[in-house]
C-alpha cells in the first residue's frame, strides 16, 4: 500500500476541472482527517468537508428529554452510551436540561460502553432498566443482536437508531448537495455491505469510495473519487477490502431485519428523514420503552426538537458550515462548556475540530 | 462510536471470546460472527462489545498503528489543555 504522502503527490498532479469539495460521513473518517492534518497537506482545489456522521447530533431532542423523564419520574434506571449525558436539551432553567444534571438531581443514569453491560446492570437489578441507544447501523447491529440473544424482562429499549445513507440521499435530493463527491464510512459499510452506497453513483451520478480509517486509506479514497472526477465517470470504489466485504456481515444484517423495521425519523435541527429511522417491529413491544412508558413530551414543550438556541449544529451536521464558521466555536461553546450536540460527542465536528486546533 | 477496535482472541466460550489488546482484556460477543470460523489467536475488529468482522494479522496491525497515533495525539492535547 501507498504511504500517505505518495498519495498526496498523485492527488496534486491531478488536473482537476474545478475546485471541488469531498464529504464524509463519518465522526471516525472527521477525527483522522482532522487529526492527522491531511487538510493542509492537500492542494486547496480540494476541500473535504465532514457532513452527517455523528449520531448522537441528531438524536431527537424528545428522545432525550424523554429519557431523563423515565429516569426521574418513572424511577426507572437509564443506561445510555457515555457520549450522550452531556448533551443539552430545551428546558426551562429550573429543571434539568441534560442526563447528567437529572442525575445530579437524584436520577439514577449510568453510562455503558456496550450493550453486554446494559443487559448484566439489568441482571443485577430488581428494577426496570431502560437502555437509551442512539447510534448509526455500526451501533444498532450490536444491540439487536443483544435482543435475538435475549434480555431480562426488566430491560427495555428507547432506540434513537438512524440509518447513515438516507441523510445523503436526502442531500442530494436537495438539489445544493454541497458536495462533489463522498466518501463513505467504513466500519458502516463492514455490517451493511458497500452495495447501499451505489446509489450515490448509479442515481446522482457522485463518485463514491468507502474508506478506512488511517490516513492512506482515506487519502486512497479522496485520490479514488477525484479521479473518478477528471474522468468523467463514476462508480463506487472500496478502499477498505480488509474488512468491507459484498453484503457486509450477513448475519449481524438478519439480526437487525429480525427485531427492527425502517420507519420515518426526525433529524434533530434538520427535521423528517424518510425511512431514515429504526425502531424495534410490533413483535417486539414488550422490550420497547416508547410502548411500555408514557410520552412525557407535551405537544406544547418549548423549542421542542430544535438545537440549543444559537447553536449551529443543524448546518454543521449537513456540511453547509464549518465548525469554526458557527459564532458561538470557541467563543462560549467548547466541549467543557458546551452549547450543542456537536461539541459534547467525541463523533461532532466541533468537538473534533476544537481538538484538532491544539494539535 | 461507529470505530472498531482489532482484537486478538485468548480463548472462547461459546458466543463470548476473550479478547485481548494492547495489554487491555475484555470479554467479547461473537453473537454477530456466529457464521465465522473463529479460533484462539484470530483477530476480530470489536464495536462496542461486538465483534463485527473477522480480520488479518496485518489489517490489525495497521489499524492499530493509527489509533496508537490518534491516542498519543489525544493525549498530548489534554495535557495541554489541563496545564
Ligand atoms: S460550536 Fe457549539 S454552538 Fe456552534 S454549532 Fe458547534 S456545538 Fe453548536
Amino acid at each position: 500500500m501507498s504511504s500517505a504522502r505518495e498519495w498526496v503527490e498523485r492527488i496534486r498532479v491531478l488536473d482537476l476541472p474545478r475546485p471541488l469539495k469531498v464529504m464524509n460521513v463519518c465522526g471516525g473518517h472527521e477525527r483522522s482527517v482532522t487529526m492527522s492534518g491531511m487538510r493542509s497537506a492537500l492542494p486547496s482545489s480540494v476541500e473535504i468537508v465532514p457532513g452527517p456522521g455523528c449520531p448522537v447530533c441528531v438524536c431527537p431532542e424528545e428522545d432525550i428529554y424523554q429519557a431523563m423523564q423515565l429516569a426521574l419520574r418513572e424511577k426507572v434506571t437509564l443506561v445510555t452510551f457515555g457520549d450522550m449525558l452531556r448533551v443539552p436539551v430545551n428546558a426551562p432553567k429550573s429543571e434539568p436540561r441534560s442526563l447528567v444534571e437529572a442525575r445530579a438531581a437524584g436520577a439514577d443514569i449510568r453510562p455503558i460502553a456496550s450493550p453486554l453491560e446494559a443487559r448484566r446492570i439489568a441482571q443485577q437489578s430488581d428494577r426496570p432498566v431502560v437502555f437509551f441507544a442512539a447510534g448509526f447501523e455500526t451501533t444498532t447491529a450490536p444491540v439487536a443482536s443483544l435482543i435475538c440473544e435475549g434480555v431480562p424482562d426488566n430491560l427495555t429499549f428507547l432506540l434513537s437508531a438512524r440509518l447513515t445513507w438516507p441523510a445523503v440521499a436526502m442531500l442530494l435530493e436537495s438539489g445544493e448537495s454541497g458536495f462533489d463527491a463522498l466518501i463513505a464510512p467504513g466500519h458502516v459499510a463492514t455490517v451493511m455491505g458497500p452495495e447501499e452506497w451505489e446509489f450515490v453513483p448509479q442515481t446522482h451520478g457522485i463518485p463514491a469510495a468507502v474508506a478506512a480509517f488511517n490516513a492512506e486509506s482515506l487519502l486512497a479514497a479522496t485520490w479514488s473519487v477525484l479521479r473518478q472526477k477528471v474522468e468523467g465517470r463514476c462508480f463506487l470504489d472500496n478502499c477498505y477490502q480488509a474488512l468491507v466485504r459484498p453484503g457486509g456481515n450477513p448475519l449481524a444484517r438478519q439480526q437487525m431485519d429480525q427485531v427492527l423495521e425502517v420507519g420515518d425519523a426526525n433529524w434533530r435541527g434538520i427535521g423528517t428523514i424518510p425511512a431514515s429511522g429504526l425502531g424495534l417491529r410490533s413483535a417486539y413491544a414488550e422490550m420497547d420503552a416508547r410502548v411500555r412508558f408514557p410520552d412525557y413530551n407535551e405537544a406544547g414543550r418549548r423549542r421542542m426538537g430544535q438545537m440549543p438556541p444559537g447553536c449551529d449544529c443543524a448546518r454543521v451536521v449537513l456540511g453547509r458550515i464549518y465548525p469554526n464558521q458557527c459564532k458561538l466555536f470557541g467563543k462560549g461553546c467548547d466541549p467543557r462548556h458546551p452549547v450543542g450536540p456537536c461539541m459534547v460527542s467525541d463523533e461532532g465536528a466541533c468537538r473534533i475540530w476544537w481538538s484538532g486546533q491544539a494539535a | 462510536m461507529c470505530l472498531g477496535i482489532p482484537m486478538q482472541i485468548v480463548d472462547i466460550d461459546e458466543f463470548t471470546a476473550r479478547c485481548t489488546a494492547k495489554g487491555v482484556e475484555r470479554d467479547v460477543s461473537l453473537f454477530m460472527l456466529q457464521h465465522e470460523a473463529l479460533a484462539r489467536g484470530d483477530f476480530v475488529v470489536v464495536h462496542v462489545g461486538y465483534a463485527i468482522q473477522k480480520v488479518t494479522p496485518e489489517e490489525a496491525a495497521t489499524a492499530w498503528e493509527l489509533y496508537d497515533e490518534m491516542i498519543e495525539k489525544a493525549e498530548a492535547i489534554e495535557g495541554s489543555r489541563h496545564a
